[in-house]
């Protein structure tokens, strides 16, 4: 019911006014599981992969393969409401209740998958269920609870894991000599010896022009991503709001099956973004009171306070969560494996030196080098967005985006002023989130805006 | 002044106030390099002519410094571990080296370098899996590490070097693998919490001293007068970091004796030698990526195959557990782990299917970083123990 609620078309009464052009890339999400069914139905390869970040996508276009994300399932059965037995039943299974959210989520489905129901999907599960599948595609990128999630589930599922390593240096030591390109020989061969697995596991060759093709379709379509999220959305009102941004970013994050189409679909955002800036429109139906940034993955059972919050005027402008970033010049590279990694994988000089001003960029780097850390490198988005202030999700179950967070309040704070608020719950679990309580914490963190939007006056910061 | 105490005596003492002798050295003119984990490599801070430290927790000590920089979701040891640095208890460390061990390993070394002043720090990114990439990759990262260790001590790691500082690792292996041998008989020669302070104080110590500490322990427990009774459970305890008594201490005081142990300040550090290779950064590099078991990395039954065999790969993960309770006589298994250490507690149904499979009870204890919060837990043992005989 909540999600036949939510895909309501847009309306000026609510609080969020949703871009029109939101709606059919949500749709892409549906149609993903979907397409999984009917491949599962008619024998055809299929796989529960991870987000990685972008390398498993152009190699599973190139086989035909069709994916479901556990991670995104555990979104779409929290903000379906229907995620707390499978939770209950990843307890009865002995997992832990700190694990992550999303892995607790699948662990339940699975047990009851292929303990209970003999490989039968259960018919509570949202969306059609997850057909079983005929490899396991786990990934380093992100956290390394990662590592252990797939493995676990050989208790329930007899096929086999793959795990794509990725490097996962500090900031001081990526800058040491050679480092780069010591970290793209190894994923070039982690992606090697993961194609070879896959051609041997589906008896079929990867299509090297598709791959190829698809590597430049999809950089052409998170350029367009990227403008939105990166450039437009810094507009002042914001003319898109997180939950646009939750709603549309899928095919840029887990996988575009076809990211041609896709990125038509981002023009059609991009165009409607930009007529609303022209008319000055925000991205709610109420006047800007607050630019607010949320960190931290988001309560997808409880999305209704981006709504709540709506009504008082927060446009939350800005997620830390995932935004390709300008893209490095890699079009001559001809092996287009090296051509996705060095597209995927980037340089962190490359990236400070994209992302400011060179005498910034400068200084940066020499904290870096000398300091070991550079306080600006990790909140630049206070000052890009114009931000009043900052919510940051600490999930329980996550440790991997809530465990800095205290660290990075104080940073925006130094920085740049700006405030911030940690709320407390979790991407999964419904159980763990007050609303009424973090309510009244937003409401009484206005007065801490308040007060901040004078000091950044008195110190000449621009808003 | 120099002590006079000795074996277990000497232990204790330095296990009460672990860093006076880091501090003696440091006064004379050596550096003290500290470490969190594992996963740094020891020899090769030895080989530079530094003191390998390392860095734990205090139990007994609440948190309250470290709140403001991590959250409170992150398991409450590194927390501790960053809470006490924060106090400047460790003030007399003149660097600290950093693995990536679990996520929030790789939030410490950022943390630490801006509230900590600290004149070195080094970050090794450690990979997850056995794949040929991960060996070479890491190999090269270690590499890495030489050129900033010498730089930082001045001292040329030649293979000479390396070679000699391996060898004293491998023996103070082969003698906690000598203490550890004494727990075999029924009752054991020595408590799970007398082989904690131990361990812990040859952490605190150069690797000779710590070497010799270890003779003289071994030498007095066999021919000390057995202090230990016989009890019904002769027990394993697995899982996460325990850097104080207190866990150990609650199960010994009630009719079990812990006579093996999986954790890191226990055998995990100790039951496999570093290889001599010809290029000793290679017998190294396999070490540290592939010999020590702690659940952070990956290991599988078999690499890329096309099907998935549980009993296999539970085999290929827990299989030297099997030998420990068949060396050590095991009737019993602790499975415990800190909150929100993900890397063990992914492991625990697992774990919990292999003991079964063996036909020995477990049961999992999870428990925060306290002395008050193990209150709890001791009917949970003493549970145990009323199943086991």
């Amino acid at each position: 019911m909540t999600m036949e609620k939510a895909i309501r078309g847009p309306s000026p009464e609510r609080p969020i006014n949703r871009l029109k052009s939101m709606y059919p890339l949500r749709a892409l999400v549906d149609e993903t599981y979907r397409d999984t069914l009917a491949a599962a139905k008619a024998n055809k390869p299929v796989a529960w992969s991870m987000l990685d970040f972008g390398f498993y996508p152009p190699i599973l276009n190139a086989l035909d393969i069709e994916a479901v994300y556990p991670e995104n399932y555990g979104t779409v059965c929290a903000a379906a409401g229907v995620a707390t037995p499978f939770l209950d039943r990843s307890e009865a299974e002995g997992f832990p209740t700190h694990l992550c959210g999303y892995a607790q989520n699948c662990f339940g489905y699975a047990a009851r998958m292929f303990h209970d129901l003999g490989g039968k999907i259960p018919e509570e599960a949202p969306q059609g269920g997850m057909p079983k599948p005929m490899v396991l595609l786990a990934s380093g990128a992100a956290c390394d609870a990662r590592f252990k999630w797939f493995q676990s589930l050989g208790r329930y599922i007899d096929v086999p894991v793959w795990t794509l390593e990725s490097p996962r240096s500090s900031m001081k030591e990526s800058l040491m000599p050679g480092a780069y390109e010591r970290e793209v020989d190894f994923l070039l061969r982690e992606l090697r010896d993961f194609v070879a697995f896959m051609e041997r596991l589906v008896g079929k060759k990867v299509d090297w022009d598709r791959f190829s093709e698809d590597i430049d379709d999809s950089r052409a379509m998170d350029a367009v991503w990227y403008s939105i999220t990166d450039e437009l959305r810094t507009a002042r009102p914001c003319p898109m709001h997180t939950r646009d941004h939750y709603s549309a970013m899928n095919s840029s994050l887990f996988r575009a099956k076809d990211p041609q189409r896709v990125k038509k679909l981002y023009e059609d955002m991009y165009d409607e973004v930009r007529a609303r800036i022209d008319r000055k429109e925000a991205g709610i139906n109420r006047p800007e009171k607050y630019r607010i940034g949320f960190f931290g993955l988001a309560p997808w059972h409880a999305l209704v306070l981006f709504d709540k919050l709506a009504e008082r005027g927060w446009n939350f402008v800005r997620e830390d969560y995932h935004s390709p970033r300008p893209l490095p010049e890699v079009d001559k590279i001809q092996d287009p494996l090296e051509r996705l990694v060095k597209y995927r994988h980037r340089e962190v000089r490359q990236e400070i030196e994209a992302e400011f001003p060179p005498n910034e960029a400068e200084e940066i780097l020499r904290d870096i080098k000398e300091k070991g850390f550079s306080i600006k490198s990790g909140v630049r988005f206070g000052r890009k967005y114009q931000l009043d202030g900052v919510i940051f999700h600490s999930n329980l179950t996550c440790r991997q985006m809530s465990g800095t967070q205290n660290s990075r309040q104080k940073n925006l704070l130094e920085a740049y002023r700006v405030p911030s608020l940690i709320i407390e719950g979790d991407i999964v679990d419904a159980r763990l989130f007050d609303m009424e309580g973090t309510m009244k914490k937003c409401e009484a963190f206005e007065e801490t805006m308040e007060y901040y939007r004078s000091v950044r006056a008195k110190e000449g910061l621009e808003w | 002044m120099p002590t006079t105490l000795m074996g277990l005596d000497r232990a204790r003492e330095i296990y009460s106030d672990r860093s006076q002798r880091a501090k003696e050295l440091r006064r004379n003119g050596k550096k003290i390099t500290g470490y969190i984990c594992l996963y740094p490599v020891i020899e090769m801070i030895t080989a530079a002519d530094s003191v390998p430290y390392r860095i734990f927790g205090d139990l007994r000590e609440p948190i309250t410094k470290a709140d403001s920089h991590m959250a409170t979701v992150v398991c409450s040891f590194m927390r501790s571990c960053l809470d006490i640095g924060l106090k400047g208890r460790y003030d007399f460390l003149d660097g600290v080296v950093f693995a990536h061990v679990c996520d929030v390993t790789c939030m410490i070394p950022g943390i630490w370098r801006q509230t900590i002043p600290t004149k070195y720090t080094h970050f090794i990114d450690t990979p997850h899996t056995l794949h040929p990439s991960s060996r070479e990759y890491f190999r090269t990262l270690l590499d890495d590490f030489r050129v900033t260790l010498e730089a930082y001590t001045g001292v040329k790691l030649t293979p000479e070097r390396l070679k000699k500082a391996i060898q004293l690792h491998n023996t103070q292996r082969a003698l906690v693998r000598e203490l550890y041998e004494m727990k075999k008989p029924d009752p054991p020669l020595l408590s799970g919490v007398e082989t904690l302070i131990v361990l812990k104080t040859i952490m605190s110590l150069p690797v000779e001293e710590g070497n010799n500490l270890l003779r003289e322990v071994i030498q007095e427990v066999k021919t000390r007068h057995n202090t230990l009774t016989k009890k019904k459970a002769r027990l394993l305890v697995w899982g996460s970091v325990l850097d104080d008594t207190a866990f150990i201490d609650m199960i010994e005081s009630l009719d079990a004796n812990v006579v093996i142990d999986d954790t890191c300040v226990g055998s995990r550090a100790y039951f496999n030698d570093v290889p001599m290779t010809s290029n000793p950064m290679d017998g190294l590099a396999q070490y540290y990526l592939s010999d020590i078991k702690c659940p952070r990395t990956v290991k599988e039954a078999e690499h890329g195959g096309k099907r998935k065999d549980y009993k296999a790969d539970l085999e290929a993960r827990f299989g030297y557990l099997k030998e420990y309770t068949r060396d050590w006589n095991v009737n019993g298994v602790i499975l415990q782990s800190l909150r929100y250490c993900d890397g063990h507690g992914y492991e625990v149904p697992g774990l919990k299917d292999y003991f079964e499979d063996l036909g020995l009870p477990s049961i999992y204890l999870e428990h925060d970083y306290s002395v008050a919060a193990l209150a709890p837990l001791r009917t949970r043992v003493q549970g145990l123990t009323e199943i086991i005989g």
